[in-house]
Order: structure tokens, then sequence, then C-alpha cells
């Protein structure tokens, strides 16, 4: 019985708005059990407390986060991210992610690179590329291959339009099954888009037109539920008659 | 005991307001108003780098605060040492070392309580730019009539005419999964005190029945706050339908 009341008691917080203070989780109660603590927890002595204000949520069986939407990004391993050279030093760019240091993007992380083929990218070039090397203290480190030494769409986006979002949004964008708005969106134009972790979109399709509508539809549809993002694609469409 | 200009009693606060994230450009906004005492603050950053004299172990928080008209003086630099002395003990310094966090307060309506109102604002813009924090923090001010009554929340005319007040900050009331039998032989947080500004002399007496009416009304506040941070998903949703 005691058991019992423990576990609800560990889990009332759980789909709830918390804010930072809220004790969650009594480690004291829980022996002989692994934990894995997302963004937005921390441990403290013997309690896991909130430091970011968003929804607590609880992943069976053992991995809690709090999930929030902010402008600003936290770099983690394995995210795919936008950047933007800021400058090229000799064994590295200085890429800027939207995250409280700069990244390392290392001028052979390319697929076949070498010394003598050495990308040229000037300053404000897009690049696509995954994070590797994220302790949170130093400056993270990225690549543009993935994991087997491959390019796998990472490098340059030319042409095209980049806009930044929240994190929460970019997200959802990235979210399984496919986002209702691009689904919608799909269905009557062909684009291609590029959605990094960090709170930036890029969007590429034949005319100005259809990036323009594009772009709109995916900046409109951050607070919006699945059937209001379609209604809203698809009036959009209407508008410029594509349909 | 008299009756206050505007028609409250001692214990009254005046509406509070906020609204998070109404400026486009900053990374976290929010706009704090008690009656007519409105305050908005501003958050940037992390930001990779520290000024000179800061430790770059830590993450450090700079202040600027602009007043409604006038020049920046000797006033204006004290509100903002408080502030930044109060911010830092919330916030939870060792998760990004070797950054900058700028606040920016811009005064908007000034009716006395300006530096509670200040704190208020800079916390729910914090809370707005997901800079980690150890828990919230809740502001007040509070006023010792000659008789010895305390009346809360002053307005501009009650802080000229009174001998003593002081702007107290407290740390907000937890949610917890902790139950209350089990912790009951620590202080329970909300009975800490974070920063105390007073101005004018009051017996000691005083000062402590300020804190313990500073500390009740505290409640309330934390329970505002904890609202429109709850309240905010959902109002967000309605507006971006329109």
């Amino acid at each position: 019985m005691d058991v019992d009341t423990g576990n609800m008691t560990q889990t009332n917080l759980v789909d709830k708005v918390v804010v930072p203070g809220d004790v969650v989780l009594d480690l004291t109660k829980m022996e002989n059990q692994t934990i894995k603590l997302g963004s937005g927890l921390r441990q403290d002595c013997d309690y896991i407390s909130v430091m970011q204000a968003g929804k607590l949520r609880l992943s069976k069986p053992n991995k809690y986060w709090v999930e929030s939407s902010q402008k600003r990004y936290v770099h983690r391993l394995e995210d795919t991210v936008l950047g933007i050279v800021v400058e090229h030093r000799s064994d590295n760019f200085l890429v800027d992610i939207k995250a409280p240091n700069l990244a390392f993007l290392p001028v052979l992380a390319f697929e076949g690179g070498t010394r003598r083929n050495i990308p040229k990218f000037e300053t404000g070039t897009l690049i696509y590329a995954r994070v590797v090397k994220a302790n949170g203290i130093m400056n993270p480190e990225l690549s543009c291959t993935d994991a087997s030494g491959k390019a796998a769409e990472f490098g340059q986006l030319k042409n095209g339009y980049m806009f930044e979002t929240s994190t929460g949004l970019a997200r959802m964008l990235l979210s399984s099954p496919t986002c209702p708005v691009l689904e919608a969106l799909g269905k009557k134009i062909s684009f291609e888009t590029a959605v990094g972790l960090n709170g930036r979109v890029w969007v590429n399709a034949s005319s100005p037109d259809d990036v323009i509508l594009v772009s709109n539809a995916i900046m409109r549809s951050e607070f919006l539920s699945g059937t209001q993002q379609r209604i809203m694609a698809e009036k959009l469409l209407e508008r410029l008659q594509k349909s | 005991m008299e009756d206050r200009t505007d028609g409250r009693n001692a214990n009254q606060l005046r509406p509070l307001g906020c609204s998070r994230n109404i400026l486009n450009r900053a990374h976290g906004s929010a706009r704090w108003s008690q009656g007519n005492t409105i305050v908005l603050a501003a958050v940037y950053g992390p930001k990779s780098g520290t000024k000179k004299g800061e430790n770059p172990e830590k993450a450090s928080f700079e202040v600027i605060w602009k007043p409604k008209t006038g020049q920046i003086g000797k006033q204006e630099r004290e509100y903002e040492m408080i502030l930044k002395r109060t911010l830092q003990s919330i916030c939870l310094v060792n998760v990004h070392p070797n950054t900058t966090t700028s606040v920016i307060v811009q005064v908007v309506g000034d009716d006395g309580s300006l530096l509670p109102c200040a704190i208020n604002a800079s916390c729910a813009a914090l809370v707005d730019a997901g800079i980690p924090m150890k828990h919230l923090a809740v502001s007040i001010s509070c006023g010792l009539m000659e008789e010895g009554s305390i009346i809360l929340d002053l307005t501009k005319s009650e802080e000229e005419k009174l001998k003593a007040f002081a702007y107290l900050v407290f740390p907000n009331s937890p949610l917890s999964v902790i139950d209350k039998v089990h912790s009951s032989k620590e202080e329970p947080i909300e009975h800490g005190i974070i920063t105390s500004v007073s101005y004018g002399a009051m017996p000691v007496s005083g000062y402590f029945d300020c804190l313990e009416r500073g500390r009740a009304a505290s409640a309330a506040i934390s329970e505002f706050l904890r609202r429109s941070l709850q309240k905010q998903s959902s109002d967000d949703a309605s507006r971006a339908a329109q």
C-alpha cells in the first residue's frame, strides 16, 4: 500500500505545467531504479527539481523531461541543426547555432574531406550539420557527415529562404507522423525544407511565391492543432488559387 | 486604521497583470503591472563571454535599468545592483559558465513599489527565456505606519508620506511531491528571504512584522505567477488562431 501511494505521488505532476523550484521526484522513495533525466530537470540531493518552466513529460519506464519552447537553443548530442558560418579559422569554421557558445565545424568533417579539398564557406553561409560533441561547458562541435562518414544531405544549403522559429515549433515540424501543415502543403506544392532543432527552418521551392507561402504557413502553425493547421494551409492555398 | 487613498485595506494588493513573450527580438520578455506601476523586462542570452571583473566559472548577469524619463543616475545604478544580486541568487550559475545574460528593465509607469514590480517582471522574463533557475522570486513592498500597523503594496504618495518602508523578495512556494509530513523538520522553502531593502528608520519589531505580512502576501503573488505561467500556452493557441 505504501508503495502504491508512493507511486501515485511520484507521477501526479506528469503532463502538468511546472515552474522552476517544483519538486517532481523524491529519490528516497525510489530505490534500485535508474531514472533518466532530460532537459529542464536537475538533481538536488535527494530530490529532482525543475529548472525551466514547461510541461513535465514521462516516457515509460523511466525517462523524465520538461517540454518547453524557447528562442535560444541548448546544444545536445546528435541534434541536427542549421548554423551560420561566422568565421574561418585554420582548422575549423566557427558556426553560430543560437546556443550560448559558438560551435566549431572541423574543416575535414565532410565526406571525402582532405586537406586539399577544404570547402570555401564565406561568412554567412547556411550549413545543415549534426552535433557530435556537446558537453555543456565547452564549445560544441559539429560535423557534416552522418555516423558512417557519408554526406547524407548535410552541408551547405543553397538558395531558398531561412527563417527563425522557436525550438518547440522545430520539434513539432520534425515529429512523426508528418506534421499536418507540411502534409497539407505537400499535397499541392512541391518544396524542400530543412529543419534545425535549434529553431531555424530553411525552405526552397521552384518559385518565390511558393517559398513565401510555405514559410508563412509554417510560421503561423505554431500554436494550432492538427485540424486547424490543415484548414489554415488550405485557406492559404485557395487564396493563391493553387487548388 | 485610516483609509488608504485608493480605498484598499491594509492587506490588499493592487490588481496584478503579467504578460510574457511580448517582444519579438528579445529571447525572453515580460510586462508586469501592479496598479499603475508598469515595468517591461527583456532578457537576452545566454551569450558567450563574460565581462572583465566577473568569474568565468559562473554565468554572469548584466542589468540595465532604463527610467521612464530623465537621465540615468545613482538611483538607477542602485536598482541595477540590487536586481543583479537578486537574479544571481535565484538562477543556477553553474549550468552555462562563461556566459553573460543581459536583463534590460524599462519603466513604463511609476506609481510606487517600482523595485518589487521590476523584480517580478525580470523573474517572469527569465522564465520566458528558459534560463535555468532554482526557484522563482516574488517581491512586495511593505510600509510601517506611525501607529505600528503595516500596509502592503505602496503607491507613490504612500511611500512619500510614510516614515519607513521596505521592499522584500521571497522565494515562491513550490509544488512538491514530497509529503509535507516527511519534511516537516525542515523549514519550507518559502520561509527564506532573498532580498530586503529598507528605507527610513523602523523598530526591529516593526521590521519583523513587515516580514510576516510580506511573506503571507507573497503566497498570493506566487499563486498568480504560477497561474499566468500555466495560462500562457492556452493563450497562445487562441491568439494565433486569429
